[in-house]
């Protein structure tokens, strides 16, 4: 399968902070794939990299066969969602979906009134006025509405309460099964992400820690845990993404790549959660405590 | 994008042409009033001959409080370039909407290019008809007073306005897309307008083109004929230099009265012959140095031409920010 976003040493720098460092990934056709990472880790930028809003200071992107760039053809292919979810507030729905309709050769409007009308959003009432789930729906919506092949959506479901993030991940998940539809999508709602994303991008400190489908990551990764003891066996074989000691036990998360064979250890799935903490506390002291530690339910601090 | 345009700028285009629909009434009604004076006295002079001393008589063609409407009308140009274009970019960049704009199937240039398209012309058309009834209303006044070519009269009328408006909308949706955020781009924008303006006004205008200086007799004083753009005005002597204050330091109009000539000031009873036909006799002459008046339209074109080159790079640095500007 072709890859749809396909990146090389991607870089961008402001003034003195790297927000984003050498990053390099693929995104496979028709994935929903989750970004994540702590904040500050990158995610915005790169998500503005690939809709073509910033310009990259090294590395080079390819997004559906073209550099990401101010081009009506490509951009016709982007639906780009941002954080704050943008949208003009004094306007009301249909004034947005006359804007799209506008502004974009394919333009779906009837699309936004179906989704809308569904969950009972008004179309003639000003942005403003609407909650904050309500805007993110009529966001997505117009979003599809463009019927990308792309859609680049940056914490869509932070300001969301669980039902409107439910119903926010419904229409995603329905429009990505329509077809011809990449997803990437930023959230720190590790429980969400499970629900409906099958790819995983994890940034942190601005680096890409892993990137791959869950299915082959949740694979390769597996919980050892034993005796305290030496560890230097292990790591020749695997790599040792965290390691939590105790003065009795010793917890391992490994990438795997065969069969751990020695009985001292016992294996275990690792889920999702867990490699993702994993990774992401890999250099934070404050994480390398006990695993018998409370487990956060997600990952950063938005929640 | 001009449907989008328009969306968005529809209720202010409404309340624009309904305070001008206001100005044009309150001009319409005093206007016509002096062209009613200004005809009837012209028939009236014409009859006895008298027209010369017309101009510069004290005729009654209004009252004051229109008069400084019409001086306040230099304001005019400013207002689109500070109401919509310091806002333009500048509360989308702000809000973040511009993410949800330049996201669409459309480029950057292309949204600004029909946006700062229609609001420079909108800019225009707005000067541009409040100068011409403006211009209209002025015609008694400034042949009364023979003062179209003065500071206030000339920046009000004729086609300088739409350089002005264009100018200072040019200046307003830069200084937004420079400083991203709405406030400081509106101040930025009418400081700009109203230094460049006043100093373009008071010191630069007038050496538009080399103006014309005539010299004269003390005795016979000379006025440029029609309404002239005065440089500067003053006495020389025949060394080419303006007297000196002698010691007794009297003066007229500001201009030292040379010694030889001072005895006659104590006599004169306020009539200045004597001291003037002293002055004539020992080389003394005036001089008048100025712009004639059949100028007036090169300077407006000038004046207008220096503004819309001002706003062409100011839309230019607009363009070549946004484009290669992280959005």
């Amino acid at each position: 399968m072709s890859a749809v976003i396909q990146t090389s040493g991607l870089t961008k720098r402001y003034r003195r902070v790297t927000a984003l460092s050498d990053c390099t990934i693929s995104v496979p056709e028709g994935r929903i794939s989750a970004l994540v990472g702590p904040n500050g880790a990158g995610k915005t930028t790169l998500l503005r990299l690939l809709a073509g809003l910033a310009e990259p200071t090294t590395g080079q992107a390819i997004v559906l066969g073209g550099t990401p760039r101010q081009d009506p053809a490509y951009l016709a292919e982007i639906g780009f969602l941002a954080q704050e979810v943008p949208l003009y507030r004094r306007r009301t729905a249909e004034d947005h979906i006359g804007i799209g309709a506008h502004l974009n050769p394919r333009w779906d409007g009837e699309s936004v009134r179906t989704r809308l009308s569904r969950v009972r959003i008004p179309l003639d009432r000003p942005v403003a006025t609407l909650s904050g789930g309500q805007r993110a729906q009529l966001a997505l919506a117009l979003t599809l509405a463009k019927r990308p092949g792309l859609l680049l959506l940056d914490e869509p479901l932070a300001a969301l309460d669980p039902l409107a993030r439910q119903r926010f991940l419904g229409t995603l998940a329905e429009a990505a099964a329509a077809g011809g539809l990449t997803v990437v999508l930023s959230s720190h709602l590790i429980a969400d992400i499970e629900r409906v994303c099958d790819h995983l991008i994890l940034l942190a400190e601005s680096r890409v820690q892993l990137c791959g489908d869950i299915e082959t990551l949740l694979e390769e990764h597996r919980i050892l845990t034993g005796p305290r003891k030496d560890t230097t066996a292990i790591a020749r074989t695997y790599a040792i993404v965290r390691e939590d000691t105790t003065p009795r036990q010793t917890t391992l998360l490994v990438r795997m790549n065969g069969p751990v064979i020695n009985p001292v250890w016992s294996v275990e799935e690792a889920s999702m959660e867990e490699i993702v903490l994993g990774y992401m506390s890999q250099d934070d002291p404050d994480y390398s405590t006990e695993r018998a530690a409370p487990r956060l339910s997600a990952v950063g601090g938005d929640q | 994008m001009t449907w989008v345009t328009w969306q968005q700028y529809r209720y202010q285009a409404v309340a624009a042409a309904a305070l001008f629909a206001a100005l044009a009434v309150v001009l319409l009604i005093t206007g016509l009033h002096a062209a009613a004076v200004w005809h009837f006295a012209l028939t009236h002079c014409a009859a006895d001959k008298s027209c010369a001393s017309l101009v510069g008589s004290d005729l009654p063609l209004g009252n004051s409080v229109i008069a400084t409407l019409v001086v306040a009308t230099s304001a005019v140009p400013v207002l689109p370039g500070l109401l919509w274009g310091a806002p333009t970019v500048a509360s989308e960049l702000e809000t973040g909407t511009n993410q949800f704009a330049w996201t669409q199937s459309i480029t950057r240039r292309r949204w600004l290019a029909v946006r700062a398209g229609w609001l420079l012309l909108a800019a225009a058309v707005l000067a541009g008809a409040v100068s011409a009834i403006v211009t209209w209303w002025s015609g008694p006044f400034n042949a009364l007073t023979a003062d179209a070519f003065q500071v206030n009269r000339f920046d009000v009328t004729d086609i300088v306005p739409v350089g002005y408006a264009i100018f200072a909308m040019a200046l307003g949706i830069c200084a937004g897309t420079l400083l991203r955020r709405t406030l400081p781009a509106l101040g930025i924008t009418l400081a700009g307008f109203g230094a460049i303006r006043l100093v373009i006004a008071l010191w630069i205008r007038k050496h538009y083109l080399t103006p014309i200086t005539v010299y004269y007799k003390l005795t016979t004083p000379f006025t440029p004929p029609g309404s002239y753009l005065p440089v500067s005005q003053g006495v020389v002597g025949a060394n080419g230099y303006p007297p000196t204050s002698g010691a007794g330091a009297v003066g007229v109009d500001g201009v030292p009265i040379p010694a030889a000539c001072q005895q006659f000031m104590g006599r004169t009873n306020f009539n200045l012959r004597p001291v003037l036909s002293c002055m004539t006799t020992h080389g003394y002459r005036g001089y008048v140095t100025y712009q004639p008046a059949s100028r007036f339209w090169a300077f407006q074109g000038i004046e207008t031409g220096i503004f819309a080159v001002l706003a062409a790079v100011l839309i230019g640095i607009t363009f070549w920010v946004l484009r290669r500007r992280d959005a």
